[in-house]
C-alpha cells in the first residue's frame, strides 16, 4: 500500500514539473524551507534554465553518510545559514536570487552530466535574460573557490553578495557559549584563587613549574609544531610516519623530535646536576656511563632521522 | 683530595695568562668566523649575492659617489615606472651608512678599496664582532669560558652564517650584530643601575632602528623583560634608570630615522614600550610615597591610585586605539600571531619563501647539537635566575615561537640558542674538568656533608644574597676560566666527579660533539648558504663544477643592446638585479610596496596575449623578462612561481583572475597536454615554452623541473616577439611589438606576414582587445 502511494507520488510530482515549473513555484519552494530548494534533476533543469531570468547559486552534494563526504556536511550549515539570510530580503529583490541543494543521491545524471567527480560544489548561474541580467564580467557562471575562502559562512556571503542582485545580509550568529563559559570560569577562579591563594601563591612562584612550562614550549616549538599547524599536516600517513621532503613534515614528527631533544637535554642536565651529587663512587660511575650511552645513542637516532630527511647528509654515527 | 697534581702558579700569573688565552680565543673566533664565511668568495668570484642586496649595493654606490645629502634626497625615477621611488625615506639607512663610512675611512687612509668589495665584505666582518658581543653578554649570564663558547658556537652557526655570507650585503648583515650588542648594553645598565649604560643601549638601539626593520623586536623585548621583572617582585631603581634611560633617549632618536618617524607614538608595535614606560613612572612614585608615609594611610592612598591610574591608563587606551589615533598592528607583525592572516589579505607576504613556517630539519640544520643543549642551557638559568637570566629566558621563549612560525626568524633564535647551549655545555666541562675529588664515602664511612653541606648548597633553594657572594668569590678568584675557579669555589665539597675514567668520558664525548658541530657547520655552509644564486653551479658528469651564468649574461645582454630608457617588466623578484645589473626601469621590484602594481604585472604575466598586449603598452613596457628552468631543471622559475602572481592578481581582480582555472580539472598544476585553457593561453606559459620543442629536433620536448612531456605543438606568439634567450634558457627576452602601422590588430598582422589567410571573424577579437 505504502509502496504504491509512494508511486503515485512520485508520478504526480514528476507530471507537475513536467507541466512547467514557475517562477511562482520555484519562489514557493523555497520559502518552504528556510531559502533552500531541494532540487531533483527536473527542478534542476527549470531551475538552470537556459531562458531563466534569475541567478541561481546550487549546491552540489552528498550528505548520506554512505559516501562519508566531511567537507560536504562541513559546508552545508554555512550554505543554509546564507540562504536563510537571503531569504529574509524583501520579495522584489530576493526572487530574483535562488539558493538550492542537490543531493548526489536525487540527481547522478546530472553529476555525471556536468561532470561533477568530487563534492561540494557550489556553482553561481546568472540571469540570462530579463531585468536582472548583469554587466559583462558578472555574467560568467563560475564554481566557488573553496581553496580559497574555506568553508565559512561569512565569506561565502562576502563573495555571492558581487552576484545577487542586493548584497547579502549575512550577520555571523553572535556565538554566545565561549563567552558565557569565559565568564563562568572567570568568576569561578577567581572565588577559588581567593580561598586558595595561599597554596597557588605557592605554585605560581614556584620557578620549577615555570622552567618546565619554558622548555617544553621551546621543546615544542622546535620541532615544527607550527609548521604542523599552519600547513594542516596530517598526524601520520598510513604507509609512513615521515613525510618525505626537507620542507616538510607530519605531526608524529613533533612528537617523536621533541622527546629526542628533550631526552638529549635532559641527559646532559642529569650529567651535570645529577650526577656531581651522588655520594656512591660505584653508582656515580655507573650512572655517568650510562648518561653518556644514552647521549651517544640518541644522538646517532637523531642524525639517522635527519638523514631521512635529508639525503645528502655526509655523517653518521652508530645507526 | 685531587685525582690530578696541578702546578702552581702566582695568582697574577694566572690571570695574565687566562686574559691573554682570552684575547687569543676571541681573535682566532673572530677569524673563524670570517674564513667560514668565505666560501662564496672562493668558490665563485667577489659578487653581490641574491635580490635585495643588489639594491643596497647600488644605494651604496650612490652614497659613496655623491655623497650623502644627494642619497638622502634620492628620488630613484628607473624604480616602479611610471611612479618612481623616494629612496632616502623608505628604506633603512644604516647598513649603506656604515659602507659608506668604513669606505671613507679606508679611502682617508689610502687605501684604494672598491666599494663592492666594501660590500662583500661587510657581513663577515660584523659577524666576528657579533662574536665579540655574544662573548660579552654570555659574560654577564656566567662566566668567560662560557662566553667563549657562545662567541664559537655564534661564529660558525649555520642558522647565522645563512644571512652574512660573504656577498650576502642586506640589513641582517649588521643587525645581529646591534641585536646583541644593544641587550649585552641594556643588561649592563640594569646590573649598574646606569644612566649613562641606559644612553648607550639607546644609542645602539637607535643604531639598529636605522638597519633594520626587525628592530621591533628590540623594542617589545626589552619591555617584555622590565615587565615581567615587575611582576616577580624585582623592581628595584636601577631598573628604573636604565628603563626610562633607554627608552626616553632610545624612542627619541628613532623617530629621526624617515623611514620610522612618527610611528614609535603612534601604532601597536611600539606600544608595550610606551605603556611599560609609564607603568614604571607609577611604580616608581608608589615606591617614593611609600617611604614618605605612614604604612595606613599609604595602604588607602596606594588603593585609591591605582585603581584610578589603571581606569583612566586602560581608557585612554581604549580611546586611542578606537578612534584609530593608534594604529592597529601592521600586516607582517600581525600575521605572526594569527598565521592564517597573511595567506588571506596579504599573498604577497605569504609568497616569500623564507615567510613560511619552519619544519624540525631546518632547526636541526641551522643549529645542529644546540637546538638540544638549549633546553638545558634555559634550565641552568632558571637555576640561577638573576635578572639577566629572566631576560635570556624570554628570548628564548619568543624566539623560538618566531623562528617556528617563519624560516626567516631563525636568525633572531640563533644567538639566544647559542649563548644557553654555551652556558649548559661550560657547566658540563666545569663540573667534569674539575680535578678535586669528593671524599670517597665508601672508603671513610664517614660523610662530609654535615660539616661543608651548609656552606655551598647546590640546588636552587638559597638566598640570593649568598648566591651572589659565592659567584662574586668565584669571579674575584677567576683564573683559569674552567679548571681553577671551581677548585678554589669548592674545595671540599661533597658534590664532584670520582675517577679519571667518567671525566675522560664525558670531556672526549664534548670534544667528539664539538668535532661533529663543526664539521657540520662549515658542511652545511658550504654546501648549502654559499650560493650567490646570481651565479649557479651545477657538477658535470665527470664531477668538475660547470657554472652557470645566465642571470649576468642576460642583465648585460640588456645593458648593452637596449636603449638606456627601455622598460623591463619582470616578476617582482628580479627587480632589484635589474635595476642593479642592467641598469633599466623595472615596473615592479622587491621593494613589494604597491600591491596594485605588482597585480597588474600579475595579471598581465597570466593573461592571455590580446588582454595582455594594452597593459603593456599603457605602462610602456619594452621587455618582458621571464626565467625558465625546463631546461636545465632550475626549480625556481616562473612557473613554479606563477600561481603566486595568479594570486595576487586575483587579489585586484577576482573576476577576470581565478586561480582554480589555471588547474586541470583534477586539481593538479599541469603544464603539458591536459594544461588548463588558461594555462596554455596565459603569456606566462606562451613566454616559458615558446620555441621550446625545436631544441628536441622532433622529440617531444621535456621539462626537467615539473618532470612532464610538453604537448607536440609549441604555444605562439603574435604581440611579442622573442628578443634573446641565455645559454641555459634561464633567462628569456621578449620585446613588445609596436602597434601595426596600418591599424590592423598584431594578430592579424602577424597571420598577414605568415602568409596565412585568416578566416574574417578577426574585426571581433579586434574589438575585443581594444575593449578590454
Amino acid at each position: 500500500m505504502r509502496l504504491l502511494y509512494g508511486v503515485l507520488l512520485l508520478v504526480a510530482s514528476l507530471s507537475a514539473a513536467v507541466a512547467q515549473v514557475t517562477h511562482a513555484e520555484l519562489v514557493r519552494l523555497a520559502a518552504a524551507n528556510n531559502g533552500v530548494i531541494k532540487l531533483n534533476p527536473v527542478l534542476y533543469d527549470a531551475l538552470t534554465a537556459p531562458n531563466r531570468q534569475w541567478s541561481a547559486a546550487i549546491q552540489f552534494t552528498a550528505l548520506s553518510p554512505q559516501f562519508k563526504c566531511s567537507p560536504c556536511s562541513d559546508f552545508n550549515p554555512s550554505f543554509k545559514s546564507v540562504a536563510k539570510a537571503w531569504s529574509k530580503v524583501h520579495s522584489a529583490e530576493r526572487d530574483q536570487h535562488f539558493f538550492a541543494t542537490l543531493d548526489f543521491l536525487e540527481g547522478q545524471d546530472v553529476f555525471k552530466r556536468l561532470g561533477l567527480s568530487s563534492a561540494p560544489v557550489l556553482q553561481f548561474f546568472p540571469a540570462l535574460e530579463g531585468p536582472s541580467v548583469r554587466p559583462n564580467p558578472q555574467r560568467l557562471e563560475f564554481s566557488y573557490d573553496f581553496s580559497r575562502h574555506g568553508f565559512d559562512a561569512e565569506e561565502l556571503a562576502k563573495d555571492l553578495s558581487n552576484h545577487t542582485p542586493i548584497p547579502i545580509p549575512y550577520t555571523a550568529p553572535f556565538n554566545w557559549q565561549p563567552w558565557f563559559f569565559g565568564f563562568t570560569f572567570l568568576v569561578l577562579s577567581l572565588v577559588a584563587g581567593r580561598f586558595a591563594w595561599i597554596y597557588l601563591r605557592e605554585i605560581i612562584s614556584n620557578r620549577w613549574l615555570w622552567a618546565a612550562a619554558t622548555v617544553g614550549l621551546t621543546l615544542v616549538m622546535t620541532s615544527g609544531y607550527m609548521f604542523v599547524q599552519i600547513r594542516g599536516m596530517p598526524y601520520a600517513q598510513h604507509n609512513s610516519m615521515i613525510a618525505g621532503g626537507f620542507q616538510n613534515q607530519f605531526g608524529i614528527e613533533v612528537n617523536l623530535v621533541a622527546a629526542l631533544y628533550g631526552l638529549l637535554g635532559a641527559s646532559y642536565l642529569a650529567l651535570i646536576l645529577l650526577v656531581p651529587r651522588i655520594p656512591s663512587p660505584i653508582r656515580q660511575r655507573a650512572s655517568v656511563y650510562l648518561w653518556t650511552g644514552i647521549l651517544f645513542v640518541l644522538f646517532s637516532i637523531l642524525i639517522s632521522f635527519f638523514r631521512i630527511k635529508n639525503g645528502g647528509y655526509p655523517f653518521k654515527l652508530l645507526l | 683530595m685531587t685525582i690530578l697534581k696541578l702546578p702552581t702558579f702566582a695568582p697574577s700569573t694566572l690571570t695574565n695568562a687566562a686574559s691573554l688565552i682570552r684575547i687569543l680565543a676571541l681573535a682566532f673566533i673572530a677569524g673563524a668566523a670570517i674564513s667560514s664565511r668565505l666560501f662564496a668568495v672562493i668558490n665563485f668570484e667577489s659578487i653581490i649575492h641574491e635580490f635585495d642586496p643588489w639594491f643596497n649595493y647600488r644605494a651604496t654606490r650612490v652614497l659613496a659617489s655623491q655623497g650623502f645629502t644627494e642619497f638622502w634626497n634620492w628620488f630613484d625615477p628607473t624604480a616602479w615606472y611610471p611612479l618612481g621611488r623616494v629612496v632616502g625615506g623608505t628604506i633603512y639607512p644604516g647598513l649603506m651608512a656604515t659602507s659608506g663610512v668604513i669606505y671613507n675611512i679606508l679611502h682617508a687612509l689610502h687605501l684604494p678599496v672598491d666599494i663592492r668589495n666594501v660590500c662583500v665584505l661587510l657581513a663577515p666582518g660584523f659577524s666576528g664582532l657579533t662574536a665579540w658581543a655574544t662573548y660579552m653578554l654570555t659574560k654577564e649570564l656566567k662566566d668567560e669560558s662560557a662566553g667563549l663558547l657562545a662567541a664559537i658556537f655564534i661564529g660558525i652557526a649555520p642558522g647565522y652564517i645563512s644571512r652574512s655570507v660573504a656577498g650576502s650585503y642586506d640589513n641582517e648583515a649588521i643587525a645581529i650584530f646591534l641585536l646583541m650588542i644593544t641587550f649585552y648594553i641594556w643588561i649592563r645598565a640594569l646590573k649598574d643601575g646606569s644612566v649613562l649604560y641606559g644612553t648607550l643601549a639607546a644609542v645602539f638601539y637607535f643604531y639598529m632602528v636605522a638597519a633594520w626593520g626587525g628592530y621591533a623586536f628590540i623594542t617589545n623585548m626589552i619591555p617584555l623583560h622590565a615587565f615581567v621583572l615587575l611582576l616577580m617582585g624585582r623592581f628595584s631603581h636601577r631598573l628604573y634608570s636604565a628603563y626610562s634611560a633607554w627608552y626616553a633617549v632610545g624612542t627619541l632618536a628613532s623617530m629621526q630615522v624617515p623611514f620610522v618617524g612618527f610611528q614609535p607614538v603612534l601604532t601597536s608595535e611600539h606600544m608595550a614600550a610606551l605603556g611599560v614606560f609609564g607603568l614604571l613612572q607609577l611604580v616608581a612614585f608608589v615606591e617614593t610615597i611609600r617611604n614618605l608615609l605612614a604604612s595606613k594611610q599609604f595602604q588607602l592612598m596606594l588603593r585609591w591610585f591605582l585603581i584610578a591610574a589603571g581606569v583612566a591608563g586602560g581608557l585612554i587606551i581604549v580611546g586611542l586605539t578606537v578612534t584609530k589615533t593608534i594604529a592597529p598592528w601592521t600586516g607582517r607583525f600581525y600575521s605572526l600571531w594569527d598565521t592564517g592572516y597573511a595567506k588571506k589579505y596579504i599573498p604577497i607576504i605569504a609568497s616569500v619563501s623564507e615567510h613560511q613556517p619552519t619544519a624540525w630539519p631546518a632547526f636541526f640544520m641551522d643549529l645542529h647539537m644546540l637546538i638540544f643543549l638549549f633546553p638545558a642551557g634555559v634550565v641552568l638559568c632558571f637555576k640561577e635566575l638573576r635578572e639577566e637570566h629572566v631576560f635570556v629566558i624570554i628570548y628564548s621563549v619568543m624566539a623560538s615561537y618566531f623562528a617556528g612560525v617563519m624560516v626567516r626568524l631563525m636568525l633572531t633564535l640563533t644567538p639566544v640558542v647559542c649563548m644557553t647551549a654555551a652556558i649548559a655545555l661550560s657547566s658540563l666541562l666545569d663540573t667534569y674538568l674539575n680535578v678535586d675529588e669528593p671524599a670517597n664515602p665508601d672508603a671513610n664511612g664517614v660523610k662530609e656533608t654535615a660539616t661543608s653541606g651548609a656552606e655551598t648548597p647546590v640546588d636552587g633553594t638559597i638566598s640570593k644574597k649568598k648566591k651572589k657572594g659565592v659567584a662574586a668569590a668565584a669571579a674575584a678568584a677567576a683564573v683559569t676560566p674552567s679548571i681553577a675557579t671551581k677548585a678554589k669555589g669548592r674545595s671540599s665539597a661533597e658534590n664532584g666527579i670520582f675517577g679519571i675514567d667518567t671525566r675522560i668520558l664525558v670531556i672526549g664525548n664534548a670534544i667528539f660533539m664539538l668535532v661533529m658541530f663543526v664539521l657540520h657547520c662549515t658542511w652545511v655552509t658550504s654546501t648549502a648558504y654559499s650560493s650567490p644564486s646570481v651565479v649557479l653551479a651545477s657538477r658535470r658528469p665527470d664531477g668538475s663544477q660547470n657554472i652557470i651564468d645566465d642571470f649576468r649574461e642576460a642583465y648585460y645582454w640588456l645593458r648593452q643592446n637596449t636603449p638606456q630608457d627601455s622598460v623591463v617588466m619582470s616578476w617582482w623578484d628580479y627587480g632589484y638585479q635589474i635595476a642593479g645589473m642592467a641598469d633599466r626601469p623595472t615596473l615592479v621590484d622587491n621593494n613589494t610596496w604597491n600591491n596594485t602594481h605588482i597585480a597588474t604585472v600579475g595579471k598581465a604575466m597570466s593573461s592571455p596575449e590580446e588582454i595582455s598586449y594594452p597593459i603593456l603598452r599603457k605602462h610602456d613596457v619594452d621587455y618582458i623578462l621571464v626565467i625558465f628552468g625546463g631546461l636545465i631543471g632550475y626549480s625556481g622559475d616562473d612557473v613554479n612561481k606563477f600561481l603566486w602572481m595568479v594570486r595576487i592578481a586575483q587579489g585586484v581582480w577576482p573576476d577576470e583572475i581565478k586561480e582554480s582555472n589555471y588547474f586541470t580539472p583534477r586539481g593538479e598544476y599541469k603544464v603539458d597536454d591536459q594544461a588548463s585553457e588558461a594555462m596554455k593561453n596565459s603569456l606566462m606559459y606562451k613566454m616559458s615554452y615558446y620555441r621550446f620543442n625545436d631544441l628536441f629536433s622532433g622529440a617531444p620536448a621535456f621539462d626537467r623541473v615539473r618532470n612532464q612531456q610538453m604537448p607536440k605543438e609549441g604555444p605562439k606568439l603574435d604581440y611579442i616577439e622573442e628578443a634573446f634567450t641565455s645559454e641555459n634558457w634561464i633567462v628569456r627576452i621578449y620585446k613588445v611589438k609596436k602597434e601595426d602601422p596600418l591599424g590592423r590588430d598584431l594578430k592579424t598582422a602577424h597571420a598577414f606576414d605568415g602568409g596565412k589567410r585568416r578566416k574574417p571573424s578577426k574585426p571581433i577579437s579586434r574589438r575585443k582587445a581594444l575593449a578590454a
